[in-house]
C-alpha cells in the first residue's frame, strides 16, 4: 500500500501555507497527496485505513525559519509546544495524540515540521519557508519512489 | 500587582476556542471590579482585501476567512451579492445550500460538543484525558464529524476551503445518487444526535441566568439557515437591509475584534441558544421532542445549557438534511447568470456560532468597492464580557484555579471563533 501524504496549513497565512504547499508540489510531480487545513478530526479520518502517513505541516519551535524537524509520532508523543502554531483549537498535536489514545494512529507516521517565521493573514510564505517547500518536497517524493521500488 | 484585599489571576493562553486571545478579569475580594475579553491577533482585514475584485471572486475569498465556517461566510456573502444583483436562485439551488449549511452545522457542533466543550462538565483537562475514560463518546463524535464532513466535501467539491458555491448558485450540483449515498451515515447521525443531547443533558449545569436579548434570523415557515428577517426577543423584526440602522460596531482598547452593540444601548446574543429561544416553533417534531425530552424550556436563558441546544441542533440538521435529500430534484442549471450593475446588497445568514451579516457595494462593472462583515463572535464578545461579570461574582471565593477554568467554561459557552472576529484569542483572570 501507497503511503498517504498529507499537507496542513493555510495558504493565506504566511509560512502556514507550507504544509499545502508541499502537498502541491508533489501533485505536480504526479504524487498523490491531501491537503488538510489542520483540523483534527478530519486528519484522523484522512489517514484512515493508511499503514504508513506522512504529515507536512508549519511548525513555530524557535529554531530558525525554513529548518525542517523530522518527528516519529509513532514511537513517542510529539511536542505539543512546537506544534501550536493553528488557529484551531484542536490541530495536529490533537490529532496524534487523540489518535494514539484511541488506537487509531498508523503503523508508521512521520511528522514533517517545517520551520515557520511569520503567520500574518494575507501575506506570502517567507523565502526560507519556499526553500523549505522544495527541499521536503523532493526528500518524500525519493521516498515515494523508494516505496514505489520496494513494491514491485 | 496586587494590593492588600485585592487579587489577580492570570490566563494567558485560553484554550480549546477556535482562535487566540486573553481575558482579563480583577476582583477585589468577592466583588468583579473589571472584565476585558482581549483579542490579539491583529484583523484579518478582508473587508479591505474584497475592494476592487470582482463579485464573482466573493465565495472563494470569503471561505478563506475561517477554516471552521467557510460555507458560513460563503453563504452570506453570495446572498448579499445576488440581492444587490437582484437574482432569484433556483428552488432547487435554495435546497441545495440549506443542505450544505447543515453539513457545516453537523461538523462544527460535533466538534464543540465532543471535544471543546464536554471536557469542562466531565472534569478533563482536554478531549485527549477524556478519551482515555470515555473512548464511546469520543468515538461518536469523530463519526458525527465525519457525516457533516461527507455533506461539505459533496456540496464544496472539496473539504476544506469549499469551491463550488458561487454568485447565482453552485458551478456545480450533485446528482440524485450522489446525495443518496449520504442517506445511512445520516440516518445514524439523526441517532446519534438525539443520544448526544440526551448524554449532555445529564451534565452538571452551574445555577446560572441571564435576561439575554437574543437575536436571530427568523423564517415563517423554517428554522432559519440562509433567509429570513432579523428579530430579537424584544420584538425588533427588520429586513437585513436595517441590520446596521440597529447595530453598530464599537472599538474598543483592550480588544482587535470590534464590539458589536446595540445602537440603543447594550449587549446581545447570537448563536443557537438565540435561534432556538426564537424559532422553537420551526423545529422538526423530533428535535422538538428531544428537547423536551432534555428539559430544555423556552426561553433557555442559562448559557451553560447552550451545549444541549447544540445538539438539538444537530437533530435539526440531520433531519433537514435528510428531507433535502429525500425531496431533491437537480435544478434545471446550476446557476442564474449574473450581471453586474451599479448596487449594493445586505445578507445574513446564520453560522453555527450564531448571525454572520455582509454588506457589498457594487460598481457597474462588478467590482467591490465597499464590503462589511460581522461575524457572529464580534457580536457576542460584549455578551460574553457581561455574562462573566455576573458569573465572577458568584464564585469569586473560589481558588484561583477553578476560577480559571469556570470562566474559561463560559467563554467556551458561545464556541468563540475568535480568527473570525479578528481575529484570534486568550484568557487573564486578575485579583485586585
Amino acid at each position: 500500500m501507497q503511503p498517504r501524504i498529507i499537507g496542513c496549513g493555510n495558504v493565506d497565512r504566511g509560512d502556514d501555507a507550507a504544509g499545502v504547499l508541499v502537498a502541491r508540489r508533489l501533485r505536480s510531480l504526479g504524487i498523490e497527496a491531501e491537503e488538510q487545513s489542520g483540523e483534527s478530526f478530519s486528519l484522523i479520518d484522512c489517514w484512515q485505513g493508511f499503514e504508513t502517513v506522512v504529515v507536512v505541516d508549519a511548525v513555530c519551535s524557535g529554531r530558525k525559519a525554513g529548518e525542517v524537524t523530522i518527528w516519529d509520532a509513532t514511537t513517542r508523543p510529539l511536542p505539543k509546544a512546537a506544534l501550536q502554531c493553528s488557529t484551531h483549537a484542536f490541530g495536529l498535536y490533537e490529532s496524534v495524540e487523540l489518535a494514539r489514545t484511541l488506537g487509531r494512529l498508523p503503523d508508521k507516521l512521520s511528522i514533517y515540521g517545517i520551520e515557520g517565521k511569520q503567520f500574518t493573514p494575507g501575506a506570502r510564505p517567507s523565502a526560507e519557508v519556499e526553500q523549505a517547500v522544495e527541499l521536503v518536497t523532493q526528500q518524500i517524493a525519493e521516498l515515494m519512489q523508494a516505496a514505489t521500488l520496494s513494491e514491485r | 500587582m496586587n494590593t492588600p484585599g485585592t487579587r489577580t489571576i492570570k490566563v494567558d493562553y485560553l484554550t480549546r476556542v477556535e482562535g487566540e486571545g486573553a481575558l482579563y478579569v480583577k476582583l477585589k475580594g468577592d466583588q468583579v471590579r473589571d472584565v476585558k475579553l482581549k483579542i490579539f491577533e491583529p484583523p484579518r482585514l478582508f473587508e479591505a482585501f474584497l475592494r476592487g475584485r470582482h463579485f464573482s471572486e466573493v465565495a472563494d475569498i470569503t471561505a478563506r476567512i475561517c477554516g471552521i465556517c467557510p460555507i458560513a461566510y460563503q453563504m452570506s456573502a453570495v446572498h448579499a451579492v445576488e440581492r444587490a444583483l437582484g437574482i432569484k436562485i433556483d428552488p432547487a439551488v435554495r435546497m441545495l445550500r440549506r443542505l450544505f449549511y447543515c453539513g457545516e452545522w453537523i461538523e462544527s457542533h460535533a466538534l464543540h460538543i465532543f471535544m471543546l466543550h464536554t471536557p469542562d462538565f466531565l472534569g478533563y483537562p482536554d478531549a485527549i484525558q477524556m478519551a482515555r475514560d470515555h473512548r464511546a463518546v469520543v468515538e461518536q463524535g469523530l463519526r458525527l464529524k465525519k457525516a457533516g464532513n461527507h455533506i461539505v466535501r459533496l456540496m464544496g467539491g472539496r473539504e476544506i476551503h469549499p469551491v463550488s458555491a458561487a454568485v447565482g448558485g453552485f458551478y456545480k450540483t450533485p446528482a440524485k445518487s450522489e446525495l443518496r449515498e449520504l442517506e445511512d451515515e445520516l440516518k445514524w447521525a439523526l441517532d446519534a444526535s438525539v443520544a448526544t443531547a440526551k448524554l449532555v443533558a445529564g451534565f452538571e449545569f452551574p445555577d446560572f441566568e441571564q435576561d439575554y436579548i437574543f437575536v436571530s434570523l427568523s423564517h415563517p415557515e423554517e428554522y432559519p439557515f440562509n433567509e429570513g428577517r432579523i428579530v430579537s426577543s424584544r420584538g425588533r423584526d427588520l429586513d437585513v437591509s436595517q441590520y446596521e440602522e440597529y447595530f453598530i460596531e464599537q472599538h474598543v482598547q483592550h480588544s482587535n475584534a470590534l464590539h458589536s452593540v446595540l445602537r440603543d444601548g447594550g449587549s446581545y446574543m447570537v448563536g443557537p441558544m438565540a435561534r432556538f429561544n426564537l424559532n422553537f416553533e420551526k423545529l422538526p417534531e423530533v428535535a422538538k421532542q428531544v428537547a423536551r425530552d432534555c428539559g430544555l424550556n423556552v426561553p433557555c436563558r442559562n448559557p451553560f445549557r447552550s451545549i444541549i441546544v447544540r445538539a438539538v441542533e444537530m437533530v435539526f440538521a440531520c433531519h433537514e438534511a435528510l428531507r433535502v435529500i429525500g425531496e431533491y430534484e437537480p435544478p434545471a442549471s446550476p446557476r442564474v447568470e449574473a450581471l453586474p450593475r451599479s448596487s449594493a446588497g445586505q445578507a445574513a445568514t446564520e453560522a453555527p456560532r450564531g448571525l454572520l451579516y455582509h454588506r457589498y457595494g457594487l460598481d457597474e462593472n462588478g467590482l467591490i468597492l465597499s464590503a462589511k462583515i460581522v461575524p457572529p463572535t464580534s457580536q457576542n464578545q460584549k455578551r460574553i464580557e457581561d455574562d462573566l461579570w455576573q458569573f465572577v461574582a458568584q464564585i469569586a471565593t473560589r481558588p484561583e484555579d477553578e476560577i480559571t477554568w469556570k470562566c474559561e467554561q463560559a467563554i467556551r459557552n458561545y464556541d468563540p471563533c475568535i480568527s473570525c472576529a479578528t481575529h484570534f484569542l486568550r484568557l487573564h483572570v486578575e485579583r485586585e
